[in-house]
């Protein structure tokens, strides 16, 4: 009876160790991301004195500088994240084999996205002056006559657009390229190779093959990609300063770093905050639904 | 026997242009770091030069006669490929000052006038002095963030530890749950961890200011670990996991069916061998908090982190660039050194793909 029981208990212990190995996690996560989640919630939805309403968001709607920052987002979202693909889609094709020196080649394809974001800006700031190493280069490489010079920064809007979507672009298409690269190669060669044996050139294998094979890479990188591009603000902030191109986040940083005497400054970012937080907790719920996360009985995704 | 060599030359061609195409990505890839990196050592003087020189110069070319107000010093300009005067004054400390600041040059007053000695015998006087390469870090420290470079570094470093103990300790416990028991709500959990990582982190953060301040850690170091850590919390449990789901469990078995208990077999067996592992995962945490900049901006008030300082410098480096430059590099260093050592474990950053 007695050795029955303590077995019991050691039983029921057994089940409750892995509980008891994540609590603390959860423990963490309840007191210091749930509860500043859930008052960010409540903080963009009441007023100063702390009364329900929705008085914030219609503040924030109609700020001048609402609709050209989720503008601005958008286009920069749409194209980085579309250049990006295509772009590291092309380098991991062509450079899909093993050869001499690959791991020097994929380390270096890492440093631009492990350059911290103020050591990028620094880069980038520096090159982007009048009389930067950008226009230098240019004109080390024969393009610009002698005393002529590009004003990077005083361009149009349209331009400053397309810069700092370059920019972002050179800083994310080798970590893409090395996402996609590890895809390729998981993929099994016979695969292909019966492709070609029934006749198909490269472009059919690639497009009924090749692609519909890599397609949860793909899903995988673009969409951790479009998570972190509707968070661009800070190179945004370096290159022009603030409210110069506003795009979301950059607007919760301004409301809370630069005009922190106002009333409403707390409001104003909490909800930008809020509307940040929804587009991206959406794009991560689409991104473990893809992942598998939903699936009943899946064991693993690694 | 002329066909093979046929192929072979074309495979040799093909191969060639491979290297070449690889060469031309990296090519892209380095220049502006390479610029950057050149950048941080050119002197202030230079630094505004049109065009840059592409390297720094390790010793700077002086000129020196009699000018209309006292000694004229003119400078060997690498752009121009001439001499270009400078300064014309008695004033030795001027000159020392000019020297040091603008050339990246430090010369004392007695090194000058050994120099001016020489212009009673000779009409014009030329000489080299070396540069001191690394005047622009040294400045950096001395005034970035007025004076709280250093200490911003200090703290960082203590960021970042704690951030590591923190996400270790509580990520690599339920990473171990995660990998060697089966439950209910497994799935979920360790999804539900993944969201919280991908959450913005600068959604909390606005909160997360009067709850630290509640604590009395606001503008301290550990408030800001305890916000980093609930991302690299969840980037722990996901490595960790992985890393003890490769080592098998017979491993353990093996060493209770020889007489040790089930912690002393974790502790010797399955421990070691997971090191290498827990170490990226360390890195990475590493790596997140020391390049994280918006939290900090917002968290941080007389405390600024290191990421922090540098933001500023850069954010108002119109009058010096080098010095911004030399910022930046302090700051890339780290996070490249650590990169390079956790380069196999990059595709588990978001615990998707495995390499």
């Amino acid at each position: 009876m007695a050795v029955a029981s303590s077995k019991n208990i050691r039983r029921s212990w057994g089940r409750i160790i892995p509980y008891l190995l994540i609590l603390p996690v959860i423990l963490y996560y309840a007191a210091f991301w749930l509860r500043p989640v859930i008052t960010a919630v409540i903080g963009s939805f009441t007023n100063a004195s702390g009364h329900f309403t929705l008085q914030n968001f219609a503040m924030v709607i109609n700020d001048e500088n609402f609709i050209p920052a989720v503008r601005n987002t958008a286009v920069i979202v749409f194209f980085s994240v579309t250049l990006e693909f295509l772009g590291a889609l092309f380098l991991a094709l062509l450079i899909n084999r093993k050869f001499a020196g690959s791991g020097f080649f994929l380390f270096f394809a890492m440093i631009p996205m492990a350059l911290p974001a103020a050591a990028a800006g620094a880069m980038w700031l520096t090159g982007l002056t009048a009389h930067g190493w950008i226009n230098s280069l240019l004109y080390y490489l024969g393009i610009l006559a002698e005393g002529e010079k590009v004003y990077w920064l005083a361009g149009s809007e349209l331009s400053l657009l397309a810069l700092v979507i370059f920019i972002d672009a050179w800083q994310v298409i080798p970590s893409v390229m090395i996402i996609l690269l590890a895809g390729l190669q998981n993929i099994p060669k016979e695969t292909q190779e019966a492709g070609y044996v029934f006749g198909g050139n490269y472009l059919t294998v690639l497009r009924k093959i090749t692609l519909p094979l890599l397609s949860p890479t793909i899903q995988t990188a673009m969409i951790l990609r479009l998570i972190s591009a509707i968070q661009i603000w800070l190179i945004i902030v370096l290159l022009l300063g603030y409210s110069r191109m506003p795009v979301l986040l950059e607007r919760v940083v301004y409301y809370q770093k630069e005009v922190k005497g106002l009333d409403i400054s707390y409001q104003m970012a909490t909800t930008y905050t809020i509307i940040v937080a929804a587009i991206v907790s959406l794009a991560a719920l689409v991104y473990l639904q893809i992942s598998g996360a939903f699936k009943r009985g899946k064991k693993e995704v690694i | 026997m002329k066909k093979k060599r046929w192929i072979n030359i074309n495979k040799a061609a093909k191969m060639t242009s491979f290297y070449i195409f690889v060469t031309g990505i990296m090519i892209a890839m380095l220049i502006p770091i390479f610029f950057i990196v050149s950048l941080s050592f050119l002197s202030t003087r230079e630094a505004y030069r049109f065009p840059l020189p592409l390297l720094p110069a390790l010793t700077t070319k002086f000129e020196l006669t009699h000018g209309e107000r006292g000694y004229l010093i003119s400078v060997y300009d690498r752009v121009e490929n001439e001499y270009m005067s400078v300064l014309d004054t008695q004033d030795l400390e001027k000159i020392s000052q000019y020297t040091r600041y603008q050339l990246g040059t430090p010369m004392t007053i007695e090194e000058i006038e050994q120099e001016i000695v020489k212009l009673e015998t000779q009409e014009i006087v030329y000489f080299t002095h070396r540069r001191n390469l690394l005047f622009n870090y040294e400045t950096f420290f001395r005034v970035a963030g007025t004076g709280q470079a250093i200490p911003a570094l200090i703290r960082s470093l203590q960021i970042c530890a704690l951030t590591i103990v923190i996400s270790l300790s509580i990520g690599g416990m339920a990473g171990y749950a995660f990998a060697r028991y089966s439950f209910k709500g497994h799935d979920t959990l360790k999804f539900g961890v993944l969201f919280v990582r991908m959450f913005p982190g600068v959604a909390i953060a606005l909160p997360m200011v009067i709850i630290l301040a509640n604590y009395g850690f606001f503008d301290k170091p550990i408030g800001l670990s305890l916000v980093y850590s609930i991302g690299s919390i969840a980037l722990t449990v996901w490595i960790t996991a992985s890393i003890f789901m490769g080592i098998p469990v017979s491993l353990e078995e093996a060493a209770q069916v020889f007489g040790s208990t089930k912690t002393h077999a974790f502790l010797r067996i399955t421990l070691p061998l997971a090191f290498p592992g827990l170490a990226a995962a360390a890195m990475f945490t590493f790596l997140g908090a020391w390049n994280e900049t918006i939290l900090a901006i917002i968290l941080t008030q007389f405390n600024p982190t290191f990421s922090v300082v540098v933001f500023q410098t850069v954010l108002g480096s119109v009058g010096q660039v080098n010095l911004a430059a030399a910022g930046g590099m302090v700051m890339a260093l780290p996070a490249v050194v650590f990169t390079f050592f956790i380069r196999r474990y990059i595709n588990q950053m978001w615990g998707g793909v495995t390499v």
